[in-house]
């Protein structure tokens, strides 16, 4: 072979080298295609299966579930309306995850390099990406409207007119009259989101990223884009109502609760002025995680209550606790369910079994329900019954309302639980269901006569507390529940009257021997 | 300039107390702290009342303070009213915390990693040195871990599932250097097979949300979960030295 030919080989492989390489470059503009490859094998194909399908071996488990790449639909985008997501879009999807899904913030595993590496591939599971030559419009967020009385006013007028409650509900709790019925674009149940409780939404819970949201719309889903219908002082009026429906911050875990002393008699009824004045049952109110359970067979993946909210007191005879939980529907045993995805759809129950997967289909609703459960009697050292349903020595004392049904019962284990007889039942209690949320009292005597079954109360004691919920349309009952760990209960001693008496008596007293020094002194005066 | 001795004795006092409170570590509960400084009170009285002269240089100008007359300026005299609404105010407080009752809950001490029980110990994963399969077998344990124990240890095996919060036991944490590298495979077999409930008392059973996998998964896939524990986060299992 002579020189100038192998030159112009060496000259047509690096042309080729340079080609391929710049071709993978041009397909993602930020990333290298075969690194993300190899990212995306080791870290992401169990979710979002080999080929981006959405549907590696764990896709089942998780509602929603992992994202279909090849469909070429992204929800948490700033373009408009059933365009594709810039680069930046699914660089802060892939850095901060999004919460409350399956898909976790990789900010701590992966370097920058590697999240563009992996987005890079990603992208070229859809052709959507490679056609579109023009640069993406982006949607911007315009001059900021502060939240204040006005504008949130204004927001719910917003709400109300752009029909959000269809979906949302009119307290935007996720159950407005459609909400049990809606489905993505694959057919999947999906639930509006539940407005009061901004620490679950995906894109961001702050009013900016609810101004985003609304005029993005969340392609694939029935969630619109409502761009046209708004202007940046709408967008903001909407946002900081939406905002102003949860709390201000993110409510922390707080181990212990208080229950306070009150006087007289506690109403069973939550919707009572007690529960609302401060002197009375207005006080603290604790919050809580619900997760699956999924420890025991037949485990739950998919719970729909994921928040608790607790209010305890006591009076002389008895203990009260008010429960608050959401739930987008009020289900009874045995009410047919809403049909998913309109009339005429094959898999009529889907919205029932795509909760474990596994099960056979349900066509009616079981009872939603919740439970408090303490130990079966005071703890001997620090020795708790396992925090699930108890153990087979240590058992569980579980106060349940099922549909506004009470009932005491034991456990000693998920699949060993009696309920008490008749003559045991002490508890009372009252409640329901309006828009979207349970609020639920149940109450019981400080003290029974079955020291052996029943948790027996005392101020000054800690006692563990747990929590259960069941959502009836998500086929929940049994050991398809939410669960809590143990947390404590404590009954605040009403705070001894020494405290009012002994610290001003000191402090008068400090007082009055500064007095008389001063007066000694001055008498001496000439001594000084 | 020579300081008098009251400056002096200020300056010992606040020394003291400020090296009682950030030098000492760990740092001291505040009731101990009080007890010091009462001491080292009760000690500067005693040596500044054994010579008359450092008697007078000490308490005359606290006295001349306490007494006060007409020709004290204007911030003296605040300073005198203030001494009298904060002393008795002091005091009143403290009075206040020691009968004010407080509760704590009981504090639960557990061992993390307790001695595994006999039939645990010294065995070994039948696929470790199955290198023909090796990729297979650690892509299935892959399945059984997303499929499984993701929602508690978390995508990135580093404790912080979707789930995880809801359990005061915490997930363990396999990206944590000083978990999974000191382990041996025997023993996590053991943790996945038997599970919170398999621990014994001192490790507080009651409180681990671990499922006693034996139940749930065959042996094979619980052997092929450690596989991919340890290729997903590129630690070695403990071996016996
Ligand atoms: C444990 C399962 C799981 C793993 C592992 C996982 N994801 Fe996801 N991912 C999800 C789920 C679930 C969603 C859908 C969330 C939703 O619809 O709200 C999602 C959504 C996405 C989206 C779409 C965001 C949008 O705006 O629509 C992208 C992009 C994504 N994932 C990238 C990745 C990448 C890259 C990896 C690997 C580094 C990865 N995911 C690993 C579960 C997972
Ligand atoms: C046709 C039903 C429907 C209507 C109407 C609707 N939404 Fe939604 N919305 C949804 C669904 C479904 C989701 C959840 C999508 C998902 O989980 O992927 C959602 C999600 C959201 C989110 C959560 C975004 C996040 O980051 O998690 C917000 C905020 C929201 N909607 C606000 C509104 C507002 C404000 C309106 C009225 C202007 C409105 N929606 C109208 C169905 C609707
Ligand atoms: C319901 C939540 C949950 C699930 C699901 C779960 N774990 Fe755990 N796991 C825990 C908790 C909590 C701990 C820490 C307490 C303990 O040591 O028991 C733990 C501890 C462990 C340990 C012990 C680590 C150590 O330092 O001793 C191993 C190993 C382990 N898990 C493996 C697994 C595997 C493998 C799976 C899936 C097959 C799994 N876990 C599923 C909650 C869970």
């Amino acid at each position: 072979m002579n020189k100038i030919v192998m030159r112009k080989v060496v000259i047509l492989l690096f042309l080729m080298l340079l080609s391929s390489n710049s071709f993978a470059q041009e397909k993602s503009g930020f990333g290298n295609v075969e690194a993300g490859k190899k990212i995306y094998t080791k870290r992401c194909i169990f979710c979002h299966g080999e080929q981006g399908g959405g549907d590696g071996p764990a896709a089942e488990r998780f509602n929603p579930r992992p994202r279909d790449f090849t469909m070429g639909l992204f929800k948490y985008r700033t373009t408009p309306n059933g365009m594709i997501p810039t680069d930046d879009d699914l660089f802060k999807v892939v850095t901060k995850g999004l919460p409350g899904t399956g898909m976790p913030s990789w900010e701590s595993i992966l370097s920058s390099q590697e999240r563009r590496d992996v987005i890079a591939y990603v992208k070229t599971f859809t052709k959507k990406f490679e056609r579109q030559k023009e640069a993406l419009p982006v949607i911007e967020v315009g001059k900021e409207i502060a939240s204040s009385d006005e504008s949130i006013e204004k927001g719910r007028a917003l709400f109300k007119s752009l029909e959000c409650f269809k979906c949302h509900g009119n307290e935007g709790r996720g159950n407005g009259p459609s909400a049990l019925t809606l489905t993505d674009d694959k057919g999947d149940p999906i639930r509006p989101r539940n407005l009061t409780l901004n620490w679950h939404f995906r894109g961001g819970g702050e009013a900016k990223d609810i101004y985003m949201r609304v005029n993005t719309g969340l392609n694939g889903t029935p969630m619109p884009s409502f761009k046209d219908s708004l202007d940046n002082e709408k967008s903001w009026h909407l946002a900081n109502f939406v905002r102003s429906l949860s709390p201000s911050s993110r409510p922390e875990i707080n181990g212990v609760i208080k229950s306070k002393k009150v006087l007289g008699n506690i109403p069973a009824d939550p919707s009572d002025p007690f529960w609302q004045d401060a002197g009375a049952g207005g006080g603290a109110e604790y919050w809580f995680p619900m997760v699956g359970q999924v420890i025991r067979e037949p485990r739950h993946f998919t719970p729909t209550v994921r928040d608790i909210f607790v209010k305890s007191v006591y009076s002389d005879k008895e203990i009260a606790f008010l429960l608050r939980w959401n739930d987008p529907s009020e289900s009874k045993d045995g009410e047919p369910l809403p049909v998913v995805g309109g009339e005429g759809d094959e898999d009529l129950f889907e919205g029932a079994t795509s909760a474990g997967g596994e099960e056979k289909p349900v066509a009616t609703a079981l009872d939603d329900a919740v439970a408090i459960q303490f130990p079966s009697h005071a703890l001997e050292g620090l020795r708790k019954p396992y925090f699930l349903m108890g153990d087979e020595k240590n058992g569980v004392n579980l106060w349940t309302w099922k549909a506004g049904r009470l009932q005491e019962s034991n456990a000693n284990g998920i699949d060993k639980e009696v309920v008490q007889g008749s003559a045991n039942q002490a508890l009372s209690g009252g409640g329901g269901y309006h828009e979207g949320q349970y609020k639920v009292v149940i109450k019981r005597s400080l003290m029974t006569a079955d020291q052996e079954k029943d948790m027996q109360f005392e101020a000054g004691k800690f006692v563990p507390i747990a929590f259960y919920a069941w959502d009836g349309h998500n086929a929940e009952s049994n050991t398809k529940r939410s669960i809590s760990h143990w947390y404590f209960l404590l009954l605040e001693p009403p705070i001894p009257r020494d405290v009012y008496v002994k610290p001003p008596l000191v402090a008068f007293g400090v007082f009055g021997c500064l007095l008389l020094l001063q007066r000694k002194l001055r008498k001496n005066h000439g001594k000084l | 300039m020579r300081i008098p001795l009251i400056g002096k004795v200020a300056i010992i006092w606040v020394s003291l107390y400020l090296a009682l409170k950030f030098l000492v570590s760990p740092s001291l509960p505040s009731s101990v702290i009080f007890m010091y400084m009462s001491l080292i009170t009760v000690c500067i009285l005693l040596f500044v009342s054994v010579f008359p002269e450092d008697a007078e240089a000490f308490f005359g100008p606290i006295k001349r303070f306490i007494a006060g007359d007409q020709t004290d300026s204007a911030v003296r005299k605040l300073g005198r009213v203030a001494m009298f609404a904060i002393i008795p105010l002091f005091f009143g407080h403290r009075s206040y915390q020691a009968n004010m009752p407080s509760y704590e809950p009981p504090l639960e001490q557990r061992i993390v990693h307790p001695a595994p029980p006999t039939e645990f110990t010294g065995m070994y994963n039948p696929y470790r040195e199955d290198h023909e399969h090796f990729a297979e077998n650690v892509k299935r344990g892959g399945e059984v871990f997303y499929r499984n124990c993701v929602f508690c240890h978390g995508d990135k095996l580093d404790g912080t599932g979707i789930f995880a919060e809801g359990f005061n036991l915490r997930p363990a944490n396999f990206q944590e250097n000083g978990v999974i590298n000191m382990l041996q495979e025997s023993y996590l077999f053991w943790r996945i097979s038997k599970g919170g409930i398999g621990l014994p008392e001192e490790s507080t059973p009651w409180n681990s949300a671990m499922p006693r996998w034996e139940a749930i998964l065959p042996e094979e896939d619980r052997w092929k979960a450690i596989l991919f524990l340890y290729d997903y986060t590129g630690y070695k299992p403990r071996t016996w030295e």
